[in-house]
């Protein structure tokens, strides 16, 4: 290919791009170098600072109740529940594969998490399996149209002492229950506010227009341990579990020191 | 079909977790949850990793040798909080294990507690006295 060829190329290229309005030069939000008043502005806010831990139970559900507590689908979402329900179950789920669980299961671990507060921006470093949730709090919108993630894409907002982080973006890893999955317009709406110097309550709507008859909200809470660090947790380090395409689970038992698959 | 849903969102997981915390990451599908059984052995080797650890002990069997068995317990860093260390068994201690065996029948299960010859009790809730290290 001569260079008057290649600069043909591209130039179709960049007009496509063009044409069909490609986002690659879409304006992204510039995340602003904070200033002082920016870094002292932090110390009005409550103090999320430390490693937290998940207690209090599951946080049951509230506002719309389905079968058994669980969110209240639209016929056509809730048949996809029943045959789900009725059809052979598969005897585990990715996690076992090391995949993490999505939003808002990854909220829910045994394992603690850690809230970072910088300017524009909330960070929950979360121990079970390594993850990272980014929570812009600069002002940014949400965008229109999201990448689908396991953790969507958020921002988030302060009301008085409330952290309000709203979510929207997930892949099909996420489903409101097994065989039932999100829909286009899914929020997650997490309020994150301070209940006793130690304790941190956390309320989360789930809202899915054409898929949830109404906002579907549970709350949990968490406790701060301020002698706790986040741990390392690679789940591929030493992973024996899995499950296969058909649902089957594994362990392997592979003796240590020989080949483990 | 996509084979699992990871987490129907909450659901299963906090299911699980109320069950037995750490296990969040699989289900119990390979262990035979209505059994349990007692093993006495020598430890061979102890994995202390993620995802779980994995306590290895050889069993004498009655052919002159031994057999290896291996107990998946809880992760490293719940076990931490918890009073356990990588150096609560050392290789060579001797452990009597009650498990839930592997429904498959191959050597092994989920650790639910162990005894040492100097009659400590190890659980997955906290190493010595069996109650959490918090």
């Amino acid at each position: 290919m001569d260079t008057q060829k290649l600069a043909n190329h591209i130039g179709c290229v960049v007009l496509l791009a063009a044409a069909l309005g490609w986002p690659a030069f879409a304006q992204q939000p510039i995340y602003k170098a904070p200033a002082a008043a920016d870094w002292s502005a932090l110390s009005k806010l409550p103090d999320f600072s430390g490693v937290w831990e998940r207690g209090g139970g599951g946080g049951r559900g509230a506002g719309a109740r389905g079968r058994s507590g669980g969110p209240s689908f639209t016929p056509r979402y809730e048949a996809m529940r029943a045959a789900a329900a009725s059809a052979p179950q598969p005897e585990d789920n990715a996690t076992a594969n090391c995949l993490p669980p999505g939003m808002p299961g990854i909220m829910g671990q045994p394992y603690p998490m850690e809230f970072l507060l910088t300017p524009g921006k909330v960070t929950i470093v979360i121990e079970a399996y390594t993850q990272v949730r980014h929570i812009y709090t600069d002002g940014r919108s949400l965008p229109g149209e999201p990448d689908p993630k396991f953790f969507g894409t958020s921002i988030g907002r302060w009301e008085g002492d409330t952290l309000v982080a709203e979510t929207v973006g997930f892949n099909d890893h996420v489903q409101h229950a097994r065989g039932v999955p999100h829909g286009e317009k899914m929020k997650i709406v997490e309020r994150f506010r301070l209940t006793d110097p130690d304790t941190m309550s956390i309320e989360t709507t789930i809202t899915d227009p054409g898929v949830l008859t109404m906002p579907y909200t549970t709350t949990a809470s968490l406790r701060r341990h301020r002698d706790w660090t986040i741990s390392e947790y690679v789940c591929e380090e030493n992973n024996r579990n899995s499950v296969d395409q058909s649902g089957k689970a594994a362990i392997d038992l592979t003796l240590p020191g020989t080949n483990k698959k | 079909m996509r084979p699992s849903a990871p987490l129907p969102l909450l659901a299963l997981a906090l299911l699980v977790a109320a069950v037995m915390p750490a296990a969040a990451h699989h289900s119990f599908a390979a262990f035979d949850m209505a059994n349990q059984k007692t093993i006495t052995g020598a430890v061979k080797q102890v994995d202390w990793t993620n995802p779980h650890i994995w306590i290895w002990i050889d069993v004498a069997n009655d052919k002159g040798g031994s057999d290896t068995y291996g107990f998946e317990g809880m992760s490293p860093n719940y076990l931490a909080r918890r009073g356990w260390t990588r150096t609560t068994l050392h290789v060579g201690d001797t452990i009597t294990v009650s498990y839930r065996p592997m429904k498959d029948g191959k050597k092994g299960g989920m650790f639910v507690s162990g005894t040492t010859a100097a009659g400590k009790v190890l659980t997955m809730g906290g190493a010595g006295d069996g109650e959490p290290a918090r």
